[in-house]
């Protein structure tokens, strides 16, 4: 580990990283445009300048060099000094600041942008409050560039991050600089839109409010957000995700970094794929059927009614003629409380693993890149934890089918009762299952969505959505990653964790890390669960 | 928005849109390959190529220069409109490029270019009605000894006076080159009307 | 200074001196010939003792440069920068239009002594003539055995092709050039790495100015203690001037670097003094990008260490354009502003919006519309440019700051009537009243 001076303060920093990097990790607050840590240094912004020692013309040791050096070019070497602390450098942040705002149209109340703007909080810390330009600004064109996203040309800093990023990650080339000097443009070839797999990034990316997306246009201001960190849902990846909400709506999700597994990055499927848990039409309370009248049970009656039941059930047909179906969209936390409930009331239930959705192709990014190049992966399995209900499968032992032999053994009357688990955002319910089901006595649907199986269910739960629930999801790769509540269910709703742990017998407030603590003590592997490190103060 | 948005999300319909590339014009594109290291290398004597044959580089020719050279149209984009001498709109048949730099202002370039524009009858980046020649400024042409100095397609006219514009404009030999050229970047010359030659009637 | 010899101008005005014949019976391609009995460490080392400098504008000793190849390096290439567009040169456009086969002498030994594969001369598009005068000289020097495979039967290889530019003044630049030829809009590269080490096609790269290779093939042949016998030491060699604006004789010139800036304007072999015997204003005397002189500073030694004493960034293309006294000086920070507007390719944020930023405020003196603060504005602008001072990658900026500055710094009298006391528009100039 280097050991170099910044400001005067010895500051151990990681082998391999820039004097910026190195300084942003140990606190210190260094105005930044063009650099970030996931693309190529171009070094361009010239606002992140430092003054370093180097050896003296003269000879004989180390003096400050009169020329100032991009901190996000160097890389850290053991014994360097450097220093942002001087006035120099604070000229430079200021006149950079000045520059970039002369052709700026000051329209932060009208910006997407403002409040996570670093035009703003650089201008703030370290501009001027003045500008001294009194010609007329150059005015550049709002365009728009693709089919969720806009550019509003005049408020860019030339930063390029957007461009690289569509050259180094995405290798899909989609935005370009254009034109020359103070003319210059970021702008697509027009009639090949910005509209590759992971193009919601370059909004992301954009450090000011030239880049916006469409979808968040004008919807919210950003400092009414709540940031939630959660996980994606949507692939087996599990980006580390940020859900921004207010007053319970979702409003948008970000990527947070998570080293390895989605780095800075997440896709556009899982970006805009939220929508459906504010669908007008999902399932938001308990609704029963008894002898074709249906009611709404108060939640208060949901175990007695299943407790019962089943029990009959168990009592006429034996404890081996109880099914649950395990969706791959549960966390691993509901998934071990519902085994748990089962197993505790039928001994002999069967767990099968409900349809894991498998969807396209595996798409690898750069485009065309393969092995250590891959920079990012959409997997073609739609489901966030198929491997984390597997394994609670497979470490809770007892009767196991896969879902075809379940399909197969319920429509041919093998089975009497069963607890479905769906929670899919898509229609699921295929012919085959639709048929199983009808052969059943007692069924209880936990989904959130009507369909054929909740139609015929004699007891229907709300199911919730992945920003409603908290828990943990086992990506593809083993890793167990949790993930908060970042609104409350709908009305009349109650979270899956929490009814599912009352099921299970437990008081209180169901909390995925309590639970998790008890598997832990069960299934070892629980006990390793790998959070995102938190966001830097200043982020990228 | 109180502006309009440009989209581009649509292709932009060239407004005379000119055939596809030749399959001459790319053989000329090819024939660069083997110079460089990387095909892209060749794009801008392609797009030289392109533009002596279209007399412009137009949306179309761009993208389909990209895939002559497998690279993204993007990039064709960028480095057209990065250079001042490519242009993405017709022009006349002359284009007559006024120096505009410290030696040919201090020599009268800015009366010079006056005279240009009263005898044409069109300002600067304009084309006359009639097509035959498009008015533009340009920083330094290395010709201050011949200060104010004029290109009027390949062939420079230095020391030009305002009342020289008339004869000048009226000579159809103004573009000539006195000394023997190269085909090296010349345009192909098909049978198809819209490739033009420039630099004087060379073929005879 | 009238008995000075011309080298690198010798064949101007001697009647086809452009074709291979005539370039060979006034001793061409000898030079060449001597040099691929040498080995190319005895070439290098003979140019390093010759303290050859870059005439481009950096005066970088050519020979250092080459030294700086690796030595285990497969792929060479070397690159002629032939791009001149720095206002008001064209020193290269001469060299190249009236003995393009010494241009290609000189390419061809540099080549050999850095053991490049492949010479791009990269060439200004606006010059049309130009470029079929030289590749028609390069057809010549192939069908002579001088370019091609094994060159005179020495084993060594060579192709060299022209590179034509689009009309970019940052191309001259040897990076932006560098990008240039492979295909990319000319935008600078961080350096290190150094071309030397990765340079075009991410492969060691040389890349020298026009001139500079033209005075290879002299050294070669006469030797560097020749080479160094002319001017004084640390600017040795030939050396070619431009003279422009309102002199009675315009043009290039050759000399050793010892004479001044009045020499050049007032002696008799270059300008030959003022058109109508009118008062020197103001000189840029190495092109506009390194600075301004007043009329009492034509003392300057046209050499690589006496522009400093003037404030000066550095001698630059040793090409002077004078102004006259009757000359508004708005006319000059106006153009030069514009020019470097122009020219930005608007990759740093301090070169990109300073320079658009300068041109708009000396637009609107110029126009007879500046105000209080305008100057003091523009002068530190001029001073948040550079590469010197750390805040660009290459040194266009250094080029805008400095005129501007040293503009400012010893015009502030006369700006600052037209700024504070008198508002008042430029009269235009036409050429007929310049000459008459």
């Amino acid at each position: 580990m280097p050991k170099i001076e910044i400001d005067g303060i010895e500051v151990e920093c990681r082998d391999g990283i820039t004097v910026l990097q190195a300084a942003l990790e140990a606190g210190w607050s260094v105005p930044h445009y063009c650099y970030h840590p996931g693309l190529s240094v171009v070094a361009s912004c010239r606002l992140c300048l430092m003054e370093m020692q180097m050896p003296s013309p003269k000879g004989g040791g180390m003096e400050w060099s009169s020329k100032l050096v991009p901190s996000c070019q160097v890389p850290v070497k053991n014994g360097l000094v450097v220093r942002f602390a001087s006035d120099q450098v604070k000229r430079n942040q200021r006149r950079v600041m000045e520059f970039l705002l002369l052709n700026h149209p000051l329209d932060c109340p009208v910006c997407d942008q403002a409040g996570e703007c670093l035009l703003q909080d650089y201008s703030y810390e370290f501009g001027d409050p003045t500008s001294r330009m009194r010609d007329e600004k150059h005015k550049s064109p709002k365009k728009d560039i693709g089919p969720r996203t806009l550019l509003y040309s005049d408020r860019c800093v030339l930063c390029t991050r957007c461009v690289r990023f569509t050259r180094e990650i995405t290798g899909t080339h989609d935005l370009c600089v254009t034109h020359r000097g103070s003319e210059n443009e970021i702008d697509v070839f027009p009639g090949k839109a910005l509209d590759n797999p992971l193009q919601g990034n370059v909004v992301d990316l954009c450090p000011v409010g030239a880049l916006l997306d469409k979808d968040f246009l004008f919807k919210q201001r950003v400092w009414f957000l709540k940031r939630t960190k959660s996980i994606c849902p949507g692939c087996s990846t599990g980006c580390a995700v940020s859900v921004d909400s207010n007053e319970g709506v979702v409003y948008r999700l970000k990527p947070r970094y998570n080293p390895g597994v989605n780095d800075w990055w997440m896709c556009d499927e899982g970006r805009f794929g939220w929508k459906y848990m504010h669908d007008a039409n999902r399932i938001t309370a308990p609704v029963i059927r008894r002898g074709g009248v249906t009611g709404t049970p108060p939640w208060d009656s949901v175990p007695e009614i299943v407790d019962a039941r089943l029990r009959a059930v168990i009592e006429a047909h034996g404890p081996d003629k109880v099914a649950v179906v395990l969706s791959p969209m549960m966390a691993c936390e509901e998934a071990w409380l519902l085994v748990r409930f089962l197993r505790s009331v039928a001994s002999e239930a069967t767990l099968v693993l409900g349809p894991v959705p498998i969807q396209g192709q595996l798409q690898m990014f750069p485009v065309g890149s393969t092995g250590d190049a891959v920079r990012f992966t959409i997997r073609r399995e739609k489901c966030p934890n198929r491997r984390g209900v597997e394994t609670i499968i497979a470490e809770t032992g007892g009767p196991t089918l896969s879902f075809e032999v379940f399909c197969e053994q319920a429509t041919a009357g093998a089975f009497a009762a069963a607890w479905i688990v769906g929670g899919y955002p898509e229609p699921w319910v295929t012919k085959d299952f639709a048929k199983a089901v009808g052969q059943l006595e007692f069924v209880v649907a936990q989904d959130l969505f009507p369909n054929e199986v909740t139609e015929v269910a004699t007891l229907v739960l709300p199911a919730c959505g992945f920003a409603q629930r908290e828990g943990s999801f086992m990506n593809f790769g083993g890793r167990i990653q949790p993930f908060d509540r970042a609104i409350a269910p709908p009305d009349g709703a109650k979270g899956d964790g929490q009814y599912l742990y009352e099921l299970a017998g437990f008081t209180g407030l169901y909390s995925g890390r309590a639970v998790r603590e008890m598997m832990a003590q069960e299934i070892h592997l629980f006990s390793m669960v790998k959070e995102a490190p938190p966001m830097p103060v200043h982020q990228h | 928005m109180a502006w309009p948005t440009i989209d581009r999300q649509s292709p932009v319909t060239d407004s005379d849109a000119p055939p596809l590339l030749s399959d001459e014009v790319k053989a000329k594109i090819r024939s660069f390959f083997e110079r460089y290291e990387t095909r892209r290398a060749a794009l801008l004597p392609a797009l030289h190529v392109v533009q002596e044959s279209l007399g412009y580089i137009s949306w179309r020719a761009m993208d389909e220069v990209a895939t002559v050279l497998d690279i993204p149209a993007s990039e064709v984009f960028d480095v057209v409109t990065f250079y001042t001498h490519y242009w993405t709109k017709p022009r006349g048949k002359k284009t007559i490029v006024v120096c505009r730099s410290i030696t040919c202002e201090l020599m009268g370039a800015g009366v010079l270019l006056e005279a240009f524009k009263r005898h044409l009858g069109v300002g600067e980046g304009e084309t006359t009605p009639d097509g035959a020649y498009s008015l533009a400024t340009e920083e330094c042409l290395a010709q201050c000894d011949h200060a104010p100095c004029v290109l009027i397609n390949e062939k420079k006219h230095g020391r030009v006076k305002p009342d020289d514009v008339p004869a000048l404009l009226a000579d159809p030999d103004n573009d000539k080159l006195e000394v023997p050229r190269s085909d090296l970047y010349d345009p192909v010359l098909g049978e198809d009307a819209t490739t033009r030659p420039r630099g004087g009637e060379r073929k005879g | 200074m009238g008995d000075y010899e011309p080298v690198l101008l010798r064949n101007v005005g001697v009647e086809g001196a452009a074709t291979i014949g005539v370039y060979k019976k006034r001793g061409g391609y000898r030079a060449l010939a001597k040099a691929l009995k040498m080995t190319p460490d005895e070439v290098v080392e003979e140019v390093k003792a010759a303290a050859l400098r870059g005439r481009g504008g950096a005066g970088f000793p050519a020979g250092v440069k080459w030294g700086f190849l690796p030595k285990d390096r497969d792929v060479t290439y070397l690159c002629v920068n032939g791009d001149e567009s720095e206002p008001p040169t064209f020193s290269n456009r001469v060299l190249m239009e009236n003995d393009p086969h010494q241009l290609i002498e000189g390419t061809i030994i540099s080549a050999y002594a850095t053991q490049s594969s492949i010479a791009y001369v990269y060439l200004r598009v606006e010059f049309h003539e130009l470029f079929h005068i030289l590749q028609r000289a390069i057809d010549e020097a192939y069908a002579a055995g001088y370019l091609g495979k094994n060159i005179l039967g020495s084993g060594y290889d060579l192709e060299c092709y022209i590179h034509r530019g689009a009309g970019a003044y940052i191309c001259g630049e040897e990076t932006g050039l560098i990008e240039s030829i492979e295909g990319k809009r000319g935008w600078p590269r961080n350096k290190p790495p150094f071309p030397a080490v990765e340079g075009l096609f991410h492969k060691p790269t040389v890349v020298n100015n026009v001139e500079t290779l033209c005075n290879v093939p002299h050294i070669i042949e006469r030797g560097a203690g020749w080479f160094t016998g002319i001017g004084p030491p640390g600017s040795s060699g030939p050396k070619l001037f431009c003279v422009c604006g309102p002199v009675n004789r315009p043009g290039c010139y050759e000399g050793p670097m010892t004479i001044t800036v009045r020499d050049l304007i007032y002696g008799d072999a270059y300008g030959q003094g003022m058109i109508g015997d009118r008062k020197v204003k103001a000189v840029l005397p190495g092109g506009i990008s390194m600075g301004i002189l007043t009329g009492d500073e034509l003392d300057m030694k046209m050499d690589f260490a006496d522009p400093a004493e003037y404030g000066l960034l550095g001698l630059g293309t040793a090409a002077a354009v004078v102004v006259s006294e009757d000359t508004d000086i708005r006319v000059v920070l106006r153009s030069i502003a514009q020019f470097f507007a122009h020219e930005s390719c608007g990759q740093c944020t301090q070169c990109r919006e300073g320079t658009s930023w300068m041109y708009k405020i000396a637009r609107r003196i110029a126009a007879g519309e500046g105000g209080p603060g305008d100057l003091e504005v523009m002068y530190e602008t001029a001073g948040n440019l550079g590469m010197m001072p750390g805040l660009s990658i290459c040194g266009l900026s250094d080029g805008a700051a400095f005129p501007i500055r040293t503009l400012i710094e010893k015009f502030r009298g006369e700006l600052e009537q037209h700024v504070r006391e008198a508002p008042d528009e430029i009269e235009q100039r036409s050429p007929s009243t310049v000459r008459s």
